[in-house]
């Protein structure tokens, strides 16, 4: 290409290329829009929507979800996987239960051993996947397995309910007017997004799944990281495991079921990419609100639970289908100042537009 | 770009390997090579796929662990505790696949592993990084370094072959300030690309900072190079100072094949 088509074809391109830029907002923000799309046609068909009631009831309904998906998602985006999630929520509730009502230990004490729990299954999969390089779907799909035989070996299958006032409240109580556990992930939520916009490791946990190798070389800590997050996941799992055993007031084993399909799902939707290496903490939020809206309109609207798991089932597709979009979209150049005109600026400008003309 | 530069020393030691040896396996990578690099001169790393450069940059850049030898920096024993102590010894690479992260900005990819905190006491307290200092700071360097480059919050992954290398040479000229290594730093860029970051060799070099250069491109070694180490099979075959003896691209190339036997 001479520098007289270069000069020709230039303006025409960078026309282009603007709209483009505006398709990727548009596509970013996506589920953004189909999330108060989604909103006002529930609104419509039930007008109960946007009471504060049911927006609560919306907030209380993700929040274990979402609490789980917050690390869920930083697992994700550098290119890791926790499927035992689910199976560990129902582990904690378990020993929580055994902890309480058979070893007599006080209530508090119960909670912290079945987060421990929770912290020490985030650990074994983090040094298995981490520092011993094993397959992070095998080890976590054993984890899946692993934790949920664990949980109804020491409990025998027995749900062990009765806690206390003071336990109730982690589950039913509420702060601030709203319920303690969408409190909770609020909170976790917030210092996620501060650890992924705000902190190193935001951009440290990218750069592993994008380019481990890279990282490596750069001296970005490829396996602590990801370690301290499995961590993360397996604790906020137990803690997940046991609002939902406050909420009950019954540890029972079936607690967790399916958890770990809702936060990929989530997680998915938002915009991570399942290779790793892209995504937002944000996307992710609207993914987790997605799926609590979907469910609870679906309820108002007064459909079984099945049409729900078949809309997530749908609408997971459809997100495979946009994280095809995104990746074609990323390989977009950013917008460039106004065309430099002058000898120094053309070869680098030439170079470019043949790229882009290839591409 | 700020912080505390080391201060080169023209003429002394900077860099000094001896004995290094690698096996993968059954294949023997570096059958003990011993180089020496001074401050403000630049080492030409030549040698034929398979001689064992790639393996040497890597045990010198932290990543790779050598079975036996040593490296010591300044007349220190360097202990290879990873590729992080190396970079805040002042010890830069530009790999041969740039080691570029394609979903971080520019910015991002220019500080990846050395964000700065801030600004202010209570945001370094909270690990909060600094970006609006990365993209300023990034958009001066390359102003001083006279690159034209896409805006600095551009995505690394949008950028073109040689935009990224530009990246990636920029970085290592940018932190590197004991010693630069580049491996293959021309490779994608065109005529005037490469005239550019052999300008940036002669900077450094008149910065004082000790530069290794491995290509395969014999007339660039030649043109910026004051020494040429050559690799042949795990071993140095030859060690050549420009400066004191006349040495052509047909002598090189005899002595990577093998045609020329190494004296050194």
């Amino acid at each position: 290409m001479n520098l007289a088509q270069v000069r020709r074809t230039g303006p025409r391109l960078q026309r282009g290329h603007g709209s483009l830029r505006r398709l990727g907002a548009a596509q970013g923000g996506g589920l953004w829009v189909a999330l108060i799309l989604l909103s006002f046609y529930f609104s419509w068909t039930t007008g109960s929507f946007f009471t504060r009631s049911n927006l609560l009831v919306v907030l209380e309904q993700v929040s274990v979800l979402g609490m789980v998906a917050v690390p869920g998602a930083m697992l994700l985006v550098s290119g890791n996987l926790d499927l035992s999630v689910g199976s560990v929520a129902g582990l904690a509730a378990a020993a929580f239960g055994e902890f309480d009502k058979i070893f007599g230990w006080p209530m508090w004490l119960a909670f912290l051993g079945a987060i421990a729990v929770g912290a020490a299954w985030g650990t074994m999969n983090g040094v298995l996947v981490c520092y011993l390089g094993f397959s992070p779907v095998i080890v976590t799909l054993g984890g899946y397995a692993g934790a949920a035989g664990l949980a109804q070996t020491i409990t025998s299958d027995t749900t062990r309910s009765g806690f206390g006032h003071l336990f109730d409240q982690l589950g039913n109580g509420t702060l601030a007017g709203m319920p303690v556990p969408g409190v909770i992930f609020i909170v976790v939520f917030l210092a996620g997004a501060y650890v992924w916009y705000e902190t190193r490791t935001g951009r440290h946990l990218i750069a592993i799944g994008a380019n481990r190798e890279a990282a490596n070389a750069l001296g970005v800590s490829t396996r602590r990281l990801p370690c301290v997050v499995y961590i993360l996941s397996g604790t906020a799992a137990a803690l997940g495991g046991l609002i939902i055993t406050a909420q009950l007031d019954g540890a029972s084993v079936q607690i967790g079921v399916g958890l770990e399909l809702q936060v990929l799902t989530a997680i998915l939707l938002g915009g991570v990419a399942f290779t790793g290496g892209r995504g937002s903490l944000w996307g992710t939020l609207a993914g987790i609100l997605f799926i609590g809206v979907l469910d609870d309109g679906l309820i108002l609207v007064n459909v079984g639970p099945y049409v729900a798991d078949l809309a997530v089932g749908a609408a997971l597709v459809v997100a495979a289908a946009l994280d095809v979009g995104y990746q074609r979209l990323e390989r977009r150049p950013a917008p460039e100042p106004e065309p430099v005109e002058g000898e120094a600026a053309e070869p680098a400008r030439s170079e470019e537009q043949e790229q882009r003309t290839g591409a | 770009m700020s912080g505390q530069r080391h201060v080169p020393q023209r003429g002394s030691r900077a860099l000094d390997v001896t004995g290094i040896v690698k096996r993968y396996g059954p294949v023997v990578a570096l059958r003990g090579v011993s180089l020496g690099l001074d401050y403000g001169d630049v080492l030409g790393l030549v040698g034929d796929n398979g001689a064992g450069k790639s393996t040497l940059i890597s045990v010198i850049s932290g990543i790779t662990r050598p079975d036996s030898g040593e490296v010591r920096v300044d007349g220190k024993l360097w202990d290879h505790a990873g590729a992080r102590s190396t970079r805040e010894a002042g010890i830069e690479t530009v790999f041969q696949n740039l080691a570029l992260v394609p979903t971080l900005s520019i910015a991002e990819n220019m500080y990846l592993g050395r964000e700065p905190y801030g600004p202010g006491g209570i945001a370094a307290a909270l690990r909060r990084i600094d970006k609006r200092r990365m993209r300023r700071e990034v958009e001066q360097a390359f102003g001083r370094l006279g690159l034209q480059m896409p805006p600095v919050t551009s995505k690394a992954g949008s950028l073109s072959g040689g935009q990224r290398q530009a990246v990636a040479v920029a970085r290592a000229v940018l932190w590197g300030s004991r010693v630069v290594i580049m491996d293959e730093p021309a490779a994608a860029l065109g005529v005037q690309q490469t005239e550019a970051v052999l300008g940036l060799i002669a900077r450094l070099k008149a910065e004082g900072i000790a530069t290794m250069l491995v290509s395969h491109n014999m007339d660039h070694v030649l043109r910026v190079a004051d020494r040429v180490a050559v690799l042949r099979l795990g071993r140095k075959v030859a060690d050549l100072d420009l400066r004191r003896q006349p040495v052509t691209a047909t002598d090189l190339v005899g002595l990577i094949t093998g045609a020329v036997p190494g004296a050194a």
